[in-house]
């Protein structure tokens, strides 16, 4: 049992770190970002479609419709995000309406669009993309290791990939001149102008890279949580990894714990259900469990954690 | 034969209902310190912006080196070598001390074609530069954690760092203590000796006089006159700057002292970091008395004057206000009770930015009858006084009662604090830091309310940490050194060098 516990707990939680990661990216910059949701949706389903296309073309057991689904998210949230920063950044929009108005674009644009494209392309009527299963790798040797060897064993290869991804990632934040630019962007953008940087630039960027990191978190649960792309993928997994970004204080390495830590919570909650041979519909209320721990840490840790100073704030150059 | 570096060419700028520079010209040289001198509101923040790329003139052209430039952008006019301290320090608050000074021309250290920031060699060219100037930082220390005056010298390693050779600043002394002020000058005169042009936009004369060489005067939006330093004085400076004749003592009659108004006892009061702040503290304010408190920036005045108002909690002792108790009353009980209270810190604690004037002077009485029947306002009442205050006290916007607060000068925002507070007619009012940022003509102002207020029977508590200010208005004088009112004396027999030294904590205790 904590051997499932651990490969499920680690399967849902570095999809979650991953869009974390771009949540910080976009906030550190200066931009309010509530439209994780409908990034990883869009991703997802833009993944998909290419994925159920290519089927068509390579076969259903080839990995080059596995692998391109993951470039095809990865391109899809980052030019769906565009348009959130086209109106935050070019039309000096309020960031949390254009970001609510993101998500539910983002859910009707692709419930639409793949009843449609099923229709049309596919020949069928339903609404969603089935995918293959994904394979599972096991790293012979540490994977023998007493309990953690379970971290190892059965492993998405997308999560291989995010762990890459999030290395590279804190490196440009921290060390890169493009790192230091975003985040002097995200305090005192005045400041950063003065410089000579170019703001909204900077800021454009970040939300873009905050859009391709939630498509391959959207892929990756399109893959762990259901194998098929449907309308079900908005389930929320986009508020959670924007409560781990605030537990973890706009840090990556903290949100990465605070990620752990709802994976782990609904991974353990699903075991104990089935260790008790409950009936599946309390998988449901499992599902429930890393929102409730969301409202304990709200409580214990909500006040301590400072956001970016100049986050949500539109930057005008005009003004002073 | 001195030598061009900048040349404004009839440069006129208008803003909606205000014209902020009307056809204005003159030439600063290489190398030395250009003074520009004039009230709030008299155009020189907006000449030097457009200098600096912040506005672009709507009429008239400016130099640099001979050449017209079309100057769009502060990255433009940073190219051209010219850097700029503004009022509002620009520095990102979470970054270290050499971080904020490399951003945007960090060193770099590229690793697979990734510029990754090499912040070795930050730290060592910031050390290199600090210890070449004389401007004392340590390189890796928290921006946000530093003071006011270290924070500057971070704003001006910054613009040599970018090697500019032309430097502004603007009101770069208004937030710093006297020795802070001696400092910057002696920086100023420094930098003007390695070769840099500095233009300096101030209207403090005394600044002026020990450091610039020529000085523009600016009153409302024109150049009237550009003076050689040296041989022009201050009373000539001040006249041309104000428009009329000034004096720099305001007149008052001997003081009447009445009743005790405020009786302080064993004031003990915590800062936000859980220390004391105000160590037992004990004064007393009589009816028609102003009574000053003296001290250097951070000795525990902004405690003693937030308890005294309502604003800070109470941890020991007692504030009596004509017999009743107000110690830890609330807010409003303060109100009530008649404590007025102009505050440091206009924009957060004074001002509600956002609403419009007529909408800021009713903030402390707007639930009394005489604003409100029930819940509903009276916006006739409103009205009535908004235009009575604004004709009283001459406070000047862009569109009456209606204007956007945020949208005023300074000096009006602080005008219209005090007319409201005044207007309340308390037995007691305090005045923290009433004439910080503003310029000559208003200062002078704000001293005759404090007299006006004293004469009308007021007690008055003077926070000041202009020492100029307290032996202009003051009866009785008490000087706070960490949080402890280390000695209290009649005015008259006090001198500022006495005061300075209690001021310092070298003074005798009394």
């Amino acid at each position: 049992m904590p051997d499932t516990i651990i490969i499920d707990g680690l399967s849902f939680s570095l999809p979650l770190f991953v869009m974390a990661v771009g949540g910080i990216f976009s906030e550190k910059s200066g931009i309010t970002n509530l439209a994780l949701e409908g990034f990883q949706g869009f991703g997802a389903f833009t993944g998909a479609f290419a994925a159920v296309y290519l089927y068509g073309v390579f076969g259903a057991d080839s990995v080059i419709p596995y692998w391109a689904s993951f470039v095809f998210a990865v391109i899809g949230g980052g030019v769906f995000a565009l348009l959130h920063a086209l109106l935050c950044v070019r039309f000096k929009a309020d960031q949390v309406i254009s970001g609510v108005v993101m998500n539910i674009l983002a859910m009707a644009l692709t419930s639409f669009l793949t009843k449609r494209i099923n229709a049309s392309i596919f020949g069928n009527s339903g609404n969603k993309f089935m995918l293959s299963a994904s394979s599972r790798i096991t790293i012979p040797g540490l994977s023998e290791l007493p309990v953690v060897g379970a971290v190892f064993r059965d492993i998405y290869p997308f999560e291989l990939v995010i762990v890459a991804v999030a290395l590279v990632m804190w490196l440009v934040l921290y060390r890169t001149v493009y790192g230091m630019r975003l985040r002097a962007c995200g305090d005192n953008p005045q400041s950063a102008d003065a410089a000579g940087i170019n703001v909204y630039a900077v800021r454009t960027v970040a939300v873009f890279v905050s859009g391709c990191l939630s498509g391959l978190a959207g892929m990756s649960f399109a893959y762990s949580v259901s194998a098929q792309f449907s309308p079900d993928i908005y389930l929320g997994y986009g508020y959670l990894s924007i409560a781990a970004l605030i537990f973890g204080n706009w840090s990556i390495l903290p949100a990465l714990f605070a990620c752990l830590v709802f994976g782990f919570a609904r991974s353990t909650g699903a075991a104990v259900i089935h260790g008790l041979g409950l009936p599946s519909s309390y998988n449901d209320l499992v599902r429930t469990l890393p929102y409730v721990l969301t409202l304990l840490l709200l409580v214990f840790f909500g006040r301590r954690n400072r956001s970016p100073r100049a986050l949500g704030q539109i930057y005008d150059k005009g003004m002073r | 034969m001195a030598e061009p570096i900048v040349e404004f060419r009839h440069i006129t700028k208008k803003f909606p209902g205000i014209v902020a520079n009307d056809d204005v010209s003159f030439t600063v040289n290489k190398g030395e310190i250009f003074a520009v001198l004039g009230e709030n509101g008299a155009g020189k923040s907006t000449l030097v912006s457009a200098l600096f790329g912040m506005y672009e003139p709507d009429g008239g052209e400016i130099l640099v080196r001979g050449k017209p430039e079309r100057i769009t952008s502060p990255r433009y006019a940073g190219t051209l070598g010219i850097g700029m301290v503004h009022q509002h320090f620009r520095l990102v608050s979470n970054y270290t001390v050499a971080e904020n000074i490399v951003l945007g021309l960090e060193p770099v250290r590229k690793v697979c074609g990734i510029p990754f920031v090499d912040m070795k060699k930050a730290n060592r060219d910031v050390a290199a530069l600090s210890e070449r100037y004389g401007l004392k930082v340590s390189p890796t220390d928290v921006t946000g954690d530093l003071s006011v005056a270290a924070m500057q010298r971070v704003e001006i390693l910054k613009m040599l760092y970018r090697e500019a050779e032309i430097l502004i600043f603007d009101e770069p002394t208004a937030v710093l203590t006297p020795q802070e002020i001696d400092a910057f000058l002696q920086t100023v005169k420094t930098l003007r000796d390695s070769g840099k042009t500095i233009i300096l936009i101030t209207h403090k004369l005394r600044e002026i006089k020990a450091v610039a060489d020529r000085c523009a005067i600016m009153a409302r939006g024109k150049l009237v006159s550009i003076l050689d330093v040296k041989t022009a004085s201050t009373d000539e400076m001040a006249r041309l700057m104000v428009g009329h004749d000034i004096s720099f003592t305001t007149e008052k009659a001997p003081a009447k002292f009445g009743e005790v108004v405020l009786d302080v006892d064993g004031l003990t009061v915590k800062n936000v970091a859980g220390y004391d702040a105000v160590k037992g503290v004990s004064f007393q304010v009589h009816a028609g008395e102003v009574f000053a408190v003296a001290g250097v920036s951070g000795n525990g005045q902004n405690e003693l004057a937030d308890s005294i108002a309502g604003l800070a909690k109470v941890s020991g002792g007692t504030v009596t206000l004509s017999g009743h108790d107000i110690t830890n009353a609330t807010v409003r009980e303060h109100i009530t009770a008649g404590v007025a209270y102009i505050p440091e810190d206009r924009h957060n604690v004074g001002l509600v930015l956002d609403f419009t004037l007529r909408g800021n002077f009713p903030l402390r009485l707007y639930d009394s009858p005489k604003y409100s029947r029930g819940s509903i306002i009276n916006y006739r009442e409103y009205n009535e006084q908004s235009a009575r205050l604004q004709e009283e006290y001459d406070i000047r916007s862009s569109q009456g009662g209606e204007t956007i607060v945020r949208e005023m000068s300074g000096g009006n925002q602080q005008k219209a604090i005090i007319a409201r507070e005044i207007d309340m007619k308390t037995p007691l009012i305090i005045f923290m830091q009433p004439t910080r940022g503003l310029d000559a003509g208003a200062v002078m102002n704000v001293r005759k309310y404090i007299i006006a207020e004293r004469d009308r029977g007021a007690a008055v508590l003077l926070i000041s940490l202009d020492l100029d200010e307290i032996l202009d208005c003051a009866d009785t004088i008490g000087v706070i050194y960490s949080g402890k009112m280390s000695k209290i004396a009649p005015a008259s027999e006090l001198t500022a060098e006495v005061i300075g030294e209690y001021m310092m904590g070298v003074g005798k205790t009394a």
